[in-house]
Order: structure tokens, then C-alpha cells, then sequence
């Protein structure tokens, strides 16, 4: 055991409020409450030990409400987690799904998913424009992923982008003549990229300062920073799609493999097996993909449809950016 | 939610259940659709009144106290233990019929004893010194006829288990046990259960340590040390180690060795390999054992 001063010298309450052990301990009351034939036939100890235990394993948000799942930052990485284990089937078969599709996975999971939050995920993803296009999982999953994660974080970041863009900044002028010295050494690139989205500089220092003094998660500092180091200039999706992106969100939050990784899991493709073999007769029926309960039937043709073209587009997307998001920002 | 206060979790439980009093299945009380002021706050009130009559409350509360003295670093999977073992000590009703043999009851009293002990980390003196008071009472309320206390080889059979369910090598911790342990029938007073029981677990982390320490002088390939540079590294643990004349306290060791500043080592280590001949290899179990004398020669024996 190692110590920790840092969490020896907090206030009782800091503490618990830091580690969410109230939070944790009310729910357990809830369910207790609410299996109450459960506790007569086991006894309360035995069922705080096996909520105690869920929580850990981070098998304790499945189909719960959503108030719940996105309670702590230990449950939206369990929820996140939970998703990829459930369907990552769908990106190992290449299925490419739209908005609705991943909405009803979401759903599967948690009856109260809202469909907002996953619409926001499809925007990342799509840079905010033709919300019902196919996306493969793994872009999805991880747009999702700080979507859902950092949503607090990402909001705050909406209003700031606002202000940048309406000029409330009192140090901001969007003409990019103004901008203080050093950030003008580099020729502009792209003529018409220049007066799109906000100075990176600028908006670097406004989203220091957020991560600063946030109360919610943030994502690393420094992923912030070489995300905007790059650019000069960029939009609020250009920034949510780079920051999805960057390995080091993924890695900071933790809860799922590196993006090479995310249809690779050896152990659970093992057990799945072994579990197939059991009920030869289901083979085919489950081996169809999991979202057939749920899902109208994927037509063949469609597993291979446009991926390329799809990507390409988004990627040229992501250069010359969309003229939308303003609109967009202003419904958040 | 980090700035606030956080209220007691009664308080809370009776707020969270106002929220939600549908779902609650208490038959008779929700069964309309819509929920009245009143009828919720029934429902509350009779929710409590459950709790408490079926010991939960205090069971949480006794919980919490529990996570607030220890602090640990995982509070969840703290409180999955404790009331895992809360659920082994008393069974659940309709659960093991007769009570267990003898042999069974000690084990289950060491068992006891050990998690209690493990609770708060030794550098967390009030707590853990608490949680030795308790794993003392656990051990002396022996139940049988005899005289309550504890005795010698109840305490030896403890300092066993500690040991090596603490992984060190029975080679390294024999010479200690020698040291702290005490005859079978003599009553161990709780002074000296204590400094055992303390002893015992810094001698662990200390050997810990030591392993790690070993870990980067290994040579990967052939998983041995050099002699003279594993000699050099235990001369100034061992210097280090005198340094610190006050020999009351065990801790001082821990103390004395974070003295040991890597440039310290680095300089030992540097002469050693200057002064290169021909060297034959030291193992692990060597150093672990040499490090670990050097700590035991400082314990003061027992009686």
C-alpha cells in the first residue's frame, strides 16, 4: 500500500465527495430498498457486498436510469466500457450504423438513454452536418466516448467558443492581422480556412483557465494544448473531433484499449466462442450481430457500402470546415 | 459537488427517496399514479423506519466511520470487504446450521483479526493502532471456559499468517518471529501484541522495498546481482540504518532509509564499479536476507 498525504490531509467530506462514496453508499440504500425480498433471503451485509463488488467489476450501471450512469466519473467509464464490450461485435463485422441505430444500442443498455447526447456523438463524427449518415463503431464510439464523458466540460467550452465567435472576449479580434506577433509566423494557409472558427491561441487560453478551475473532468491539459498547437485557426467541431482523436483523451479516461485495439480483445472472443459452441443451433442467429433484436435488418450490399467515400468526405469536411456550427452552438 | 457539503446520509437517503417514491415497491402506499406530498413523505418516513429495524442504518453508519478512519484509496472495493467479512462473521440467517468446531471458531477469529489489522495502512498510527485494539479483543474473547487474553501461540500463529500471506520469504522473516514471538502459554499483553503487530507489517513493507530496490541492480538476462554492487547498496542502507540513534521506534527506520537519497546510492554505486574485478553474483533471497538482518538486528527482542 502506498501513500497518498494528498488524501489523508482532505476534510471528511472532501474526501468522500472526491472518492463519491456517498453517492455510492445512497444508491446501495436505493436498491436495497428496492429488492427488499433479496436482503431477507441473504441478509443486508451479503447484498452491500455484492453492490460493493458490482460497482468495482463496473457491472453495477447496466440498465440503470441515466441520472445514474452519468452520476460519476466511474460510471460513465464503466457505461462506456459496458457499450464497447456489448457491440463491439458490430465494428468487428464493419457494419457502419447511423445516428438512430447506435441510439437504440445506447438504449439496450439504458432505457432513458437521451437522444440528444447521442446526437451531439453522430455531430463530432460527422462535423455536424447530415446527421443520418452510417458511421463506422469505432469513430462513433470514441466521439461518444468525450462526448459523454466530458459533457460538462464540453458545454462550458460551447459557451466559450460563443463568446469567441460574437467577439465578447475583450482581448479577442477575430481579424487575423491583430492577432499578438509570435502567432503570425507561419504564412496562412488556406485563404478561406483563415476566417472560419476562432484563433487556437485565444481559445487555448480560455480553455486553460476552464480546465483550471472546472470542477467536472477535463481532459489532460496537454492533449488541449497540442490539440490547438497545431492550427491556427479552428472550429468548435474541428476541435471536438481532434480531441476525440488524440490518444491521449482515450488514454486519460481509461476505459477503453487504444483505438488499434478497440476490436481486438482475444480472451472475450475466446469465451464467445466457447459459449457458440455450446448452442450449435444459435450459431447463425447470434453470429448476425447483436442489434438484430433491436435493429431492422442490415441488407449485405450495406456492410461494404461507401466506407471510403464516407471517410473521405468527412475528411475533407474537416479541412474546409462547415459553415453551420454557429447555428448549431446556439440550440446548446 | 467537491465544494459542498456533504449532508449526513440519512438525510440524503430520506431526500433521494422523496425523488423517486414510485419506484419503491412498499405494497399499499404507491399504488395511485400520482404521488402526493403527503404520501411520499410516508413512504420516507416508512422506508427509514425499515432501515433502521433491519440494522441499516447503523451498519452503514459503522461503515462510514470505518472509511473515514482508514482512508483508503479505493473506498468501494474497502467497503466490498468489510461487508464481505461482516457477511462470514455472522452468517445469515438460515445459513450454517450447527456452530463451527474449534479449530474453525480460531480460524475464523484470525481471520477476523488479520482484516481488522489490514484496515488502515501502521503510518496511519491512530487508526491503525485502533484496529489492533479491536483485532486484540477479537482474539482475547476467546469464548471458551478459560480465562479471556491472549495467548502465545494464538499471537505466533497471527504474526505467521502476517508474514506470509505478506509474501516475504520465510528465510527473511524467521529471524524476527524468533525475535517478537512468544512462549505458547504466556499471556501477550497488548502492549507487546502491538509492537509485534507493528513490527511485523514495517518489516514487510520494508522488505518490499528491499525487493524493489534488488529489482534495479538484477541483471535481467541472467537474474542475479552483482555482489559488489548489491553489497555496496546494503553498506549504505546499513550506514543510513546507524544513523538513526533513536532505536525506540521501528518507524524510524522507514525514516532513516528515505534518507537514503538516490545520489547517496549513486555515489556507492559508482565507486563500486570503478573498483571493478572479477565479481561473483548475489540473489535475491541473499539480499532480501541481508537487508532484512540489518532491520531485525534493531528490534528489540520480546520479554
Amino acid at each position: 500500500m502506498m501513500l497518498s498525504p494528498e488524501r489523508l490531509a482532505l476534510p471528511d467530506y472532501e474526501y468522500l465527495a472526491q472518492r463519491h462514496v456517498l453517492t455510492y453508499m445512497e444508491d446501495a440504500v436505493c436498491q436495497l430498498l428496492e429488492n427488499k425480498e433479496d436482503i431477507s433471503q441473504y441478509g443486508v451485509a451479503r447484498f452491500f457486498t455484492e453492490y460493493f463488488n458490482s460497482v468495482c467489476q463496473g457491472t453495477h450501471i447496466l440498465f440503470r436510469e441515466f441520472s445514474f450512469i452519468q452520476a460519476t466519473p466511474h460510471n460513465r467509464a464503466s457505461f462506456l466500457r459496458a457499450f464497447w464490450r456489448c457491440f463491439r461485435t458490430v465494428g468487428k463485422n464493419g457494419d457502419l450504423l447511423t445516428m438512430k441505430e447506435y441510439h437504440c444500442l445506447l438504449q439496450l443498455l439504458c432505457p432513458d438513454f437521451p437522444l440528444e447526447l447521442t446526437q451531439k456523438a453522430a455531430r463530432i463524427v460527422l462535423m455536424d452536418d447530415a446527421v443520418d449518415c452510417l458511421m463506422s463503431f469505432s469513430d462513433f464510439l470514441l466521439a461518444f466516448q468525450t462526448q459523454f464523458y466530458y459533457s460538462e466540460f464540453l458545454e462550458s467550452v460551447a459557451a466559450i467558443y460563443q463568446d469567441l465567435l460574437s467577439g465578447k472576449n475583450p482581448n479577442t479580434v477575430i481579424v487575423p492581422t491583430s492577432s499578438s506577433g509570435q502567432h503570425r509566423q507561419r504564412p496562412a494557409l488556406g485563404e478561406t480556412s483563415m476566417l472560419e472558427g476562432v484563433e487556437a491561441s485565444l481559445f487555448y487560453q480560455r480553455l486553460e483557465s476552464l480546465c483550471d478551475r472546472h470542477k467536472y473532468s477535463c481532459p489532460p491539459p496537454a492533449v488541449v494544448r497540442e490539440v490547438l498547437g497545431n492550427v491556427q485557426r479552428l472550429t468548435f467541431y474541428g476541435f471536438l473531433v481532434a480531441l476525440s482523436k488524440h490518444h491521449g483523451t482515450n488514454q486519460a479516461l481509461g476505459a477503453l484499449p487504444d483505438k488499434g485495439d478497440l476490436m481486438h480483445d482475444p480472451a472475450m472472443d475466446e469465451e464467445l466462442e466457447r459459449l457458440l459452441a455450446q448452442i450449435p443451433d444459435l450459431v447463425n442467429t447470434v453470429t448476425a450481430s447483436p442489434e438484430a433484436s433491436c435493429l431492422p435488418s442490415r441488407t449485405p450490399h450495406r456492410a461494404g457500402f461507401s466506407w471510403r467515400t464516407l471517410h473521405h468526405a468527412r475528411k475533407v469536411d474537416a479541412e474546409s470546415d462547415g459553415s453551420t456550427e454557429e447555428t448549431d452552438e446556439s440550440e446548446t | 459537488m467537491a465544494g459542498l457539503p456533504v449532508p449526513l446520509p440519512s438525510a440524503k437517503m430520506a431526500a433521494v427517496e422523496k425523488r423517486r417514491p414510485a419506484i419503491a415497491p412498499a405494497a399499499g402506499f404507491t399504488d395511485s399514479g400520482r404521488p402526493s406530498m403527503s404520501r411520499a413523505a410516508a413512504t420516507a418516513e416508512n422506508e427509514e423506519d425499515f432501515l433502521r429495524q433491519v440494522g441499516v442504518t447503523k451498519m452503514l453508519r459503522a461503515a462510514l466511520l470505518k472509511v473515514l478512519e482508514a482512508r483508503p484509496e479505493e473506498p468501494i472495493s474497502f467497503l466490498a470487504h468489510y461487508f464481505e467479512n461482516m457477511g462470514l462473521s455472522t452468517p445469515a440467517n438460515g445459513g450454517a446450521g450447527e456452530p463451527p468446531g474449534q479449530l474453525l471458531l480460531q480460524q475464523q477469529r484470525l481471520g477476523r483479526a488479520l482484516w481488522h489489522l489490514r484496515l488502515a495502512h501502521h503510518s496511519q498510527r491512530t487508526a491503525f493502532n485502533n484496529n489492533v485494539g479491536v483485532a486484540y479483543e477479537c482474539l482475547s474473547a476467546s469464548g471458551r471456559k478459560k480465562k479471556p487474553g491472549l495467548d502465545g501461540r494464538t499471537y505466533s500463529e497471527l504474526l505467521k499468517r502476517i508474514c506470509r500471506d505478506g509474501e516475504a520469504p520465510e528465510e527473511v522473516v524467521a529471524p524476527l518471529l524468533r525475535k517478537i514471538q512468544c512462549r505458547d502459554h504466556e499471556a501477550v499483553p497488548l502492549d507487546v501484541f502491538r509492537t509485534g503487530m507493528l513490527t511485523c507489517f514495517v518489516l514487510l513493507e520494508f522488505v518490499a522495498r528491499a525487493s524493489a530496490l534488488y529489482q534495479l541492480l538484477e541483471d535481467p538476462t541472467l537474474a542475479v546481482a552483482d555482489r559488489r554492487m548489491g553489497q555496496a547498496v546494503l553498506d549504505t542502507l546499513e550506514g543510513a540504518l546507524q544513523a538513526s540513534n533513536s532505536a525506540t521506534a521501528p518507524a524510524h527506520y522507514l525514516e532513516a532509509g528515505s534518507l537514503l537519497g538516490p545520489d547517496n546510492l549513486a555515489l556507492a554505486m559508482d565507486r563500486a564499479l570503478v573498483a571493478r574485478r572479477p565479481s561473483s553474483p548475489m540473489t535475491r533471497e541473499e539480499f532480501l536476507e541481508k537487508a532484512a538482518a540489518l532491520f531485525i538486528a534493531k528490534v528489540k527482542p520480546v520479554g
